[in-house]
């Protein structure tokens, strides 16, 4: 189905390539997963399949590409369309019309497929992705899995025989995510179509894949089944590395699998209790009966909660249960209709400049919005200057948390994992008693991860610092967090010890307490160094 | 929402009408001390005496104005910019639609605005003065390019500009409500032309469209709510 031969790559303006003579075959009505360390050219190939590289971004193609028996290098993507599908890693940028109905129905009209066909075509995509209730409403007006789902109607509307996605759970919660993987394996074995995704989250995926695209970080493509990937691939969901660590002979891929092969035989017993919550460290924030939100609506209802220094604290939540209000609001970034927050016995709202850096460090959503220099010097520099620090204290540490890190490059060019630490660097120059992180592991692979875990934990052991993160990566919160604070629709349902909340609800549940459950074991290195005493 | 931005419109120019003015004589109601201002403005006057005709006048001005607000508001409610591109001429079509994503770009720029500001009240520097406008400028025009790419990117993989020829999804109905706002015009285009001379029947007539049209459009304010309500979802 899809067939690159001798394929290398290089942008324009650049002096590396991206691909390196790559070879690989991907066959019909395979659920394929391209995985890969960020920066090394998931998206690349994604948009190297319907031809969007090179034709609409520039660059130099070596070798051939041919889809369907059609070479990409001599029809621009336009007409690929019948054949291929796309949804972009943001899905939202994408969208052209405003209400659902009319964006599935785009695609055909600009190839002038007659109206009562296109009126049946909809349909069968709307019942297929379950977003038949959904269909007059605009798209704004959905929620971030619905929109993943309408970009996906979308694409399947021309009923192409290919579908590409770059990563489609990234911004979803585990419940979303679920959904839109489960409609994407009907459309495999319903319809027949190959579904190439990429994507970071192997836990949330690698139980799908039939086939395994493995870019690895020297640049060199390996193809082939998801067990024969796991085997040796520098990137491995936990599960994996579990059954690395224990040297089981056969790779599980699931859950249910990690049970048969070899979990059931092993007896760990419980865990033993972490230490006991609260009470330790001076509050650093205080929450009494805060209600939040927009003058139009209201966020959060009625919440009272307590971070005390040296915690690191996971938000959790479905996509719009009010995470980020939350912490926009403890950040004196939004209103607060009754009760009261305040930061280290201050009310954030009226803090400003240098008083407010040296109490809260906020790393927004999109990290790029605290980057405005030209060059990560430039960048660290500017950073000393706001911050009244020496000069060169801010790419000191920039360069301790990144050694590789080259501060002539421009913040854009930096892969996502790197900008973070960056930001990360710019924030923590101040040591702010407060860090802030609004879902800073959207598009981070498991080794930038790594780093953001040592250097958040260093953080708060350190200084008399608090963490508070809210995020949808469980795997993330069991390596990470103390405690969890769960919030469902604008109220906290739950707030207790990571082990006690991830383990308590299903979807939310780390791959590593599925298998040991009823036992509540969150991570591989729990387990192993209780296996080894 | 539409009732409130009427209700300014008239006050404005009620207050403006009492303050300054062209006299009209007629039976005085109170007089204003009257500024002295430069011999070549000498046209206009600010204070002096108010009088009944002089009001009545203004509010039939203002009438008429409210009259055009209302029935343009009425007709927007009936088709969102992407509906009404639909009914362009298909030679228009690409045109439309460029115009079309050009203006839903503000909302978005204006949700980029605000989330940079926020992100540089958090990097301890106060938004605000001219000196700082480079540092959101770039990032905003960063952020607003790799939309623009992401989106052509996207239309141009889903076939857009493929064939000349397009066809339409749904075409679009023609109700009562499309009806009202026609019939509404036409009320005030007639009234306008017949009875323009006197200023009672100026108040009459524009008054009279705009009553008219309040009744679609208070059909769509619903519509209203929930958009702004979505509005508020990008700003947050």
């Amino acid at each position: 189905m899809i067939s690159f031969r001798k394929v290398s790559l290089i942008y324009p303006n650049s002096s590396s390539t991206v691909f390196d003579d790559v070879t690989f075959e991907v066959g019909e009505g395979e659920f394929v997963l391209l995985i890969g360390a960020t920066g090394m050219g998931k998206s690349s190939a994604l948009k190297l399949m319907n031809g969007l590289v090179p034709h609409h971004t520039g660059g130099i193609l070596g070798g051939d590409i041919q889809v369907g028996g059609i070479s990409t290098r001599t029809v621009r993507p336009g007409e690929l369309a019948h054949l291929i599908g796309i949804v972009g890693q943001n899905p939202i940028h994408g969208f052209v019309t405003d209400i659902v109905e009319e964006e599935i129905a785009f695609a055909m009209e600009s190839l002038a497929i007659d109206e009562s066909a296109m009126r049946k075509r909809v349909e069968e995509v709307l019942d297929l992705l379950a977003l038949t209730p959904l269909r007059r409403r605009t798209i704004t007006s959905l929620s971030g899995g619905e929109q993943q789902r309408v970009a996906i109607a979308a694409a399947l509307v021309m009923n192409p025989r290919i579908l590409l996605l770059d990563e489609p759970t990234s911004a979803l919660d585990p419940v979303a995510a679920e959904e839109v993987l489960s409609i994407l394996q009907r459309i495999v074995h319903d319809l027949g179509v190959t579904v190439v995704i990429a994507e970071h989250r192997l836990e949330r995926v690698i139980h799908y894949a039939e086939r395994v695209i493995y870019i690895a970080s020297d640049g060199s493509v390996r193809v082939g089944s998801p067990e024969e990937v796991m085997r040796s691939a520098e990137i491995a969901p936990p599960i994996v590395e579990l059954a690395r660590a224990l040297g089981w002979e056969e790779m599980p891929l699931s859950v249910r699998d990690a049970r048969r092969v070899g979990a059931k035989n092993i007896n760990l017993g419980e865990p033993s209790p972490l230490k006991a919550l609260h009470g330790e460290g001076e509050a650093v924030v205080e929450i009494k009966r805060a209600s939040l939100g927009y003058p139009s609506r209201q966020v959060i209802k009625e919440l009272t909660c307590t971070i005390s220094s040296g915690e690191i604290v996971a938000l959790m939540g479905r996509n719009g249960s009010g995470k980020s209000t939350l912490l926009k609001s403890i950040a004196g970034l939004a209103e607060v209709f009754s009760g009261e927050i305040k930061v280290a016995d201050r009310d954030p709202k009226s803090l400003s400049g240098h008083e407010l850096i040296e109490l809260i460090g906020y790393v927004p959503q999109e990290p790029a919005d605290l980057l405005y220099g030209e060059s990560v010097a430039e960048e660290c520099a500017l950073a000393d200057h706001d911050n009244k620090l020496k000069p060169g204290a801010t790419l000191d540490l920039a360069q301790r948390l990144l050694p590789e890190i080259n501060p002539a490059t421009h913040p854009r060019d930096l892969s996502e994992g790197q900008r973070l630490i960056l930001v990360l660097a710019i924030v923590l120059t101040t040591s702010p008693r407060l860090l802030i992180l609004d879902e800073p592991t959207r598009g981070l692979d498991y080794q930038s991860k790594e780093r953001l875990i040592s250097i958040l934990r260093e953080r708060v052991a350190t200084d008399s610092s608090a963490v508070l993160l809210a995020t949808h990566d469980v795997e993330l919160v069991a390596e990470l967090a103390e405690r969890v604070l769960f919030i469902a629709d604008g109220e906290l349902v739950s707030d207790g010890e990571v082990r006690e909340v991830l383990t308590a609800s299903l979807p939310f549940a780390p791959q590593v307490s599925k298998i040991f459950a009823p036992s509540k074991w969150l991570t591989v290195s729990e387990v192993i160094d209780a296996l080894q005493k | 929402m539409a009732l409130r931005f009427i209700a300014v419109i008239v006050a404005i120019r009620m207050i403006i009408a009492v303050l300054i003015g062209v006299p009209i004589p007629g039976t005085n109601l109170f007089t204003l001390p009257t500024l002295s201002l430069p011999d070549w403005i000498a046209g206009i006057r600010i204070g002096g005496p108010v009088t009944i005709e002089r009001l009545l006048s203004t509010l039939g001005e203002v009438m008429i104005i409210v009259g055009v607000v209302a029935l343009f508001a009425a007709a927007t409610s009936l088709a969102s910019p992407h509906r009404s591109i639909r009914a362009l001429p298909l030679a228009f079509y690409q045109l439309g639609l460029i115009l079309t994503i050009a203006t839903s770009i503000f909302p978005q720029l204006v949700a980029s605005i605000k989330r940079i500001r926020l992100a540089r009240r958090m990097r301890g520097v106060e938004a605000g003065g001219l000196r700082n406008w480079r540092k959101i400028a770039m990032p905003l025009l960063e952020d607003a390019l790799e939309r623009s790419l992401d989106l052509s990117a996207a239309m141009e993989s889903r076939g857009f500009g493929q064939r000349i020829k397009r066809t339409s999804y749904r075409p679009d109905s023609w109700g009562i409500l499309e009806s009202s706002i026609l019939f509404s015009a036409a009320i005030s285009a007639a009234s306008a032309t017949v009875l323009a001379e006197s200023s009672l029947t100026m108040v009459i007539s524009g008054g009279l469209a705009g009553v008219v049209a309040l009744i679609p459009l208070s059909a769509r304010e619903k519509t209203y709510v929930e958009n702004s309500r979505e509005f508020d979802g990008v700003l947050s």
